[in-house]
């Protein structure tokens, strides 16, 4: 979700565009929040299944690190087909 | 009802305001969800690396056209 939004409310006063800024804000911290807990959840659940020590090993470091950056990458595409979609559904209304 | 409709009550307003945080609410957990089984669906829990391949990318695609779809 981007501020393009935003472009369709230009008739709208400022004070309206900036009420609907903040709420484009506020859900976006709060959408980066819940990605960020569940990511680190399902990396836990997904590498972790070990607990004779206490701390990380490697392997489960590194197994971290790519599920981390897996699961980014994966939000990115997502984004990116999910927009192609909507835009695709905007004009054919 | 008075004839002049060209300003928006007080009350209009705010439903306005509540239905379009409504609509990108239900938007944005739209693809949190999509996100979340297409993951679930299509990439390999072993992570072998941190690159996503090129079944892993085309799986992805489809899953989210399929979902939309639905």
């Amino acid at each position: 979700m981007d501020k393009g939004i935003l472009a369709g409310l230009d008739g709208l006063p400022e004070e309206d565009k900036a009420r609907m800024s903040a709420m484009i804000d506020h859900l976006q911290l709060r959408d980066s929040l819940r990605m960020y807990n569940s990511l680190v959840e399902r990396c836990f659940t997904d590498c972790v299944d070990n607990f004779t020590r206490k701390t990380l090993q490697k392997q489960e470091e590194t197994c971290v690190m790519r599920c981390a950056e897996k699961f980014l990458k994966h939000s990115m595409r997502v984004g990116m087909r999910f927009a192609e979609l909507n835009s695709q559904a905007a004009t054919q209304d | 009802m008075a004839a002049n409709n060209s300003q928006p009550t007080g009350i209009d307003k705010e439903q306005a305001f509540g239905m379009a945080e409504t609509e990108m609410e239900y938007r944005v957990e739209l693809f949190n969800r999509l996100a979340q089984t297409c993951f679930n669906k299509c990439v390999d829990k072993r992570y072998k690396e941190a690159e996503l391949n090129m079944g892993e990318n085309s799986c992805i695609d489809r899953c989210v056209s399929k979902y939309w779809q639905f």
